[in-house]
C-alpha cells in the first residue's frame, strides 16, 4: 500500500472522469501535435522552394566606386581594377564551415561591351549555376551550352534587332499577357520540375530572326532568348564566363558572386559572416527580402499553428481544472480522514498530482498518436510534395512534457487548496 | 503521570474569519492516564468533538494547550502535527469514513501509506489489526460488501494499525443498531483491556457507563466527572475479540 495505490484505485473507481480528462488531454495533445506536424512540414517546403528561388546572398568586391547595377545590387564599375573578385575567391566560397548549405555558387562578370555600335552590359556566367539559380528563367530558342553561344535578355534582343513578335501571333503585345506570367510568390511554391515543364510550355510571342552577334569584335551564336522577366537580365547579355573574361581582357576576374544558400536550419546571417571571413577583400550582402519573406510565410503558419494549439490545450486545462476543483469538493471528507491518519499536506498533493499525471500521460501518449495519424492523413492535402511527415521522437518526449505540465499547471491550484483543508472540518463535511 | 494533559482549552470559532465569534470550548481542563478508557458525554452541541478534534491534534484551539506523551501539541508545525497523529493517535468516526474504493485490508493500510515500510510489512500489520477485531476473512470485501457493524470494526481496525498510544473515537455506535453497536464497543473494551488509551465521545450512558471515567460537559464546558466500570487488564494471550464476523 503506497500512494499511488491510492491514486490508481481512485482513477479505477472514476473510469468515466478519468475517460474524459484522457480524452480531453488527447484531443489537445493530438491538435498541437498535427498542427505543428503540419506547419513545420510545409515550413521546411516552403523554405526549401524559397531557397531555390534564388541568391540570397551577393558576393562584391570592396570599393567606394560603384557604377553598375545588377539585379538591385551596386557593383563595382568594371573599369576600376581595384577591388575585383577573382575565380579562387569563387572556389574558396565553397570552403567556408556551411559549405553543405550552400545550393548554388554562381559567378559573374559583368562588363560593357560594343554590339554593332551599340553598348550592351555582357555578363559573364556559369550557365549551369545561373539555371539552378533563376528557375523562373523561360528561353525561348536553345539554352545555350558550350563555347561562342549567347543567352540575350528579351529588351536587349529587341534593342538589338535580335527577334520579332511571332508571325502567328503578331497583333498580341510582345510580352506575355497576365495570365502568362509567372511572379515570385508562384516560382516559389513551384518545383524544379515544374518550372522545366513551365519553360517547355512557355508561349513564344516572339521568334528569334537573327542568331548571330559580334561583341566587341568576335561572332557569337544567339543559342536563346529569355523571355521578359521585368528584371534587370531583360537589358543582359548572357555568355560563358571565361569567355567574356577573354573578351573584357580580365581573365579570372569576377564581378560579383551569387549564392543560393538553404538556410532552413541555419541562419543566413551566419553563411554571410562565414563567407566575409573567407573573403576579407569582399563585401558580403543577405537579399534580405527573400529571407524575411520566407521568415515571414514560414513564422505565420507557426503562430497558426502555436495559436491553435494553445487554444484547445486551454480547454484540455479548464477541463483537468474543473474536474479536479470537482474532485476536491467530492473527496473532502476522504481527504479530511486521509489528513486525520497522518498524511501530510505534500502526501495530498502526491495522490491527487498522480492521478492527474497519470491521466495526463495517457492523454498525452494517445495524442501524440492520434496527432500523428492525423498528420500523416492530411499531409497529402496540404503539401505538394508530400514530403516531410516522419515519427519525430522529439515531438513524442514534447507532447508528453506538454500534456504533463498541462496536467500539472492546470490541477496546481485545486490540488493545493485540497492539501489545505482543515481536517476537523473536512471529515465532518456533508 | 498524566498521558494526556488539556489545560483551560477554549476555542472560538469564527474569530479570524470577521464573522460573529462562537465560543464552543471554554476554559476545559483535564488529565488521562496511560491505558484509561474515558468517555465524553453531553447533549448536542456541547462541544464534544470539537474537544476530541482538538486532543486528536486536528484543530487548533483558540487558547489553552493539550500535551500528549509530555509532547506540546500545538507547538509543533502543521506537517509535524501530521506525523504527530499518524505515530500517536487512531480515530474512528461516527460515519467510519471508509475509502469505498479501497478493500477491506486496503483501508486498513492507509495510516501505513505514507510510512516507508516494505509492502508485505504493511499488509501484515493490516491483517493482523483485521484478525484483533474479527475481520480477518473479509480482507478483501470493498467496505460496501460488509454490514454496518463489520465497518465499524473496520474502522476500529483502521485506528489501531499503527499501533497508536491513544484511540480517539467519536460517537462510533451513534449510526448503528443496538447490536452492531455493541459490536463495536466490544472491540474498544477489549482494546482497552489490552492497555490501549481510549477518549470516546458518545451519547449513549450505557456505553459510557462501562468507561472508566466519564467526563460530562455542557455548553462547551466540562460539567463534572463520574466513575464508570473499573477495567481489569487482559491476561497475556487471552483472545479479546469474541464477535463473530
Amino acid at each position: 500500500m503506497r500512494i499511488s495505490t491510492i491514486a490508481w484505485a481512485n482513477l479505477r473507481r472514476r473510469k468515466s472522469r478519468a475517460a474524459l480528462l484522457v480524452a480531453g488531454v488527447a484531443i489537445g495533445i493530438a491538435t498541437a501535435v498535427a498542427l505543428l506536424t503540419l506547419s513545420r512540414s510545409i515550413s521546411e517546403e516552403i523554405g526549401l522552394q524559397l531557397d531555390q528561388f534564388g541568391a540570397n546572398i551577393v558576393v562584391v568586391p570592396k570599393s567606394d566606386q560603384l557604377a553598375l547595377d545588377y539585379g538591385g545590387v551596386a557593383v563595382a564599375a568594371a573599369a576600376f581594377d581595384v577591388g575585383e573578385l577573382t575565380d579562387e575567391d569563387a572556389r574558396r566560397i565553397r570552403e567556408i564551415p556551411y559549405a553543405n548549405r550552400l545550393a548554388v555558387v554562381a559567378p559573374k562578370l559583368l562588363g560593357a561591351v560594343d554590339a554593332g555600335g551599340r553598348k550592351v552590359v555582357v555578363a559573364g556566367v556559369d550557365f549551369e549555376s545561373e539555371y539552378a539559380l533563376k528557375r523562373w528563367w523561360r528561353v525561348v530558342g536553345e539554352k545555350p551550352e558550350g563555347a561562342g553561344e549567347l543567352l540575350v535578355g528579351h529588351d536587349a534582343a529587341q534593342a538589338l534587332g535580335l527577334i520579332e513578335p511571332a508571325a502567328e501571333d503578331a497583333s498580341r503585345p510582345l510580352a506575355p499577357t497576365s495570365t502568362n506570367t509567372v511572379d515570385a510568390s508562384q516560382h516559389a511554391t513551384m518545383s524544379a520540375e515544374e518550372h522545366a515543364a513551365m519553360s517547355r510550355a512557355a508561349p513564344q510571342h516572339f521568334r528569334i530572326t537573327r542568331d548571330r552577334l559580334t561583341l566587341s569584335g568576335r561572332e557569337f551564336r544567339v543559342a536563346g532568348v529569355l523571355a521578359p522577366t521585368g528584371g534587370r537580365e531583360d537589358a543582359l547579355v548572357f555568355a560563358g564566363l571565361a569567355e567574356v573574361q577573354s573578351l573584357l581582357n580580365r581573365p579570372g576576374r569576377l564581378s560579383l558572386v551569387e549564392v543560393s544558400a538553404l538556410c532552413k536550419d541555419c541562419p543566413v546571417e551566419d553563411i554571410v559572416g562565414q563567407i566575409a571571413q573567407k573573403l576579407p577583400g569582399a563585401k558580403v550582402s543577405a537579399l534580405q527580402q527573400a529571407v524575411r519573406a520566407r521568415a515571414e510565410a514560414v513564422g505565420r503558419l507557426t503562430q497558426f499553428g502555436a495559436a491553435v494549439s494553445a487554444v484547445v490545450l486551454l480547454i484540455a486545462a479548464l477541463l483537468i481544472f474543473t474536474t479536479t476543483t470537482g474532485a476536491v469538493v467530492e473527496r473532502t471528507k476522504e481527504i479530511g480522514v486521509m489528513r486525520a491518519v497522518g498524511f501530510r499536506r505534500a502526501h495530498i498533493v502526491k495522490e491527487m498530482m498522480l492521478e492527474v499525471l497519470a491521466v495526463s500521460a495517457l492523454g498525452g501518449a494517445l495524442g501524440w498518436a492520434a496527432g500523428a495519424a492525423a498528420s500523416w492523413a492530411l499531409m497529402p492535402y496540404f503539401s505538394q510534395t508530400g514530403r516531410g511527415f516522419e515519427v519525430d521522437p522529439a515531438l513524442a518526449g514534447l507532447a508528453l512534457f506538454a500534456a504533463l505540465a498541462v496536467g500539472a499547471l492546470s490541477s496546481l491550484y485545486p490540488t493545493l487548496r485540497a492539501s489545505r483543508l482543515d481536517p476537523s472540518e473536512a471529515v465532518r463535511h456533508v | 503521570m498524566s498521558f494526556i494533559v488539556v489545560e483551560n482549552v477554549g476555542k472560538i470559532y469564527g474569530a479570524s474569519a470577521g464573522g460573529a465569534p462562537a465560543r464552543v470550548l471554554a476554559g476545559v481542563s483535564f488529565n488521562i492516564r496511560e491505558g484509561e478508557f474515558v468517555a465524553l458525554m453531553g447533549p448536542s452541541g456541547s462541544g464534544k468533538t470539537t474537544l476530541l478534534t482538538v486532543v486528536g491534534a486536528m484543530n487548533h484551539p483558540t487558547e489553552g494547550r493539550v500535551a500528549v506523551d509530555g509532547i506540546d501539541v500545538y507547538a509543533l508545525s502543521e506537517e509535524r502535527r501530521a506525523d504527530f497523529r499518524r505515530e500517536y493517535l487512531g480515530f474512528v468516526f461516527q460515519q467510519h469514513h471508509l475509502m469505498p474504493y479501497l478493500s477491506a485490508v486496503e483501508n486498513v493500510m492507509l495510516p501505513l501509506a505514507t510510512v516507508r515500510t516494505p509492502s508485505r510489512e504493511k499488509r501484515e500489520r493490516a491483517m493482523a489489526a483485521l484478525g484483533k477485531v474479527g475481520l480477518g476473512s473479509l480482507a478483501a470485501r470493498l467496505p460496501n460488501q460488509l454490514s454496518g457493524g463489520e465497518q465499524g470494526r473496520l474502522a476500529i481496525a483502521r485506528a489501531v494499525v499503527n499501533a497508536p498510544p491513544l484511540l480517539l473515537a467519536d460517537e462510533p455506535t451513534g449510526a448503528l443498531d443496538t447490536r452492531t453497536g455493541e459490536e463495536v464497543m466490544s472491540v474498544l473494551l477489549d482494546l482497552n483491556a489490552r492497555g490501549q488509551t481510549v477518549l470516546l465521545v458518545t451519547h449513549n450512558p450505557d456505553n459510557a457507563a462501562r468507561a472508566g471515567r466519564v467526563l460530562h460537559m455542557r455548553d462547551g464546558a466540562l460539567a463534572g466527572e463520574t466513575a464508570g466500570v473499573p477495567r481489569r487488564p487482559a491476561a497475556a494471550g487471552e483472545v479479546l475479540m469474541t464477535t463473530s464476523s
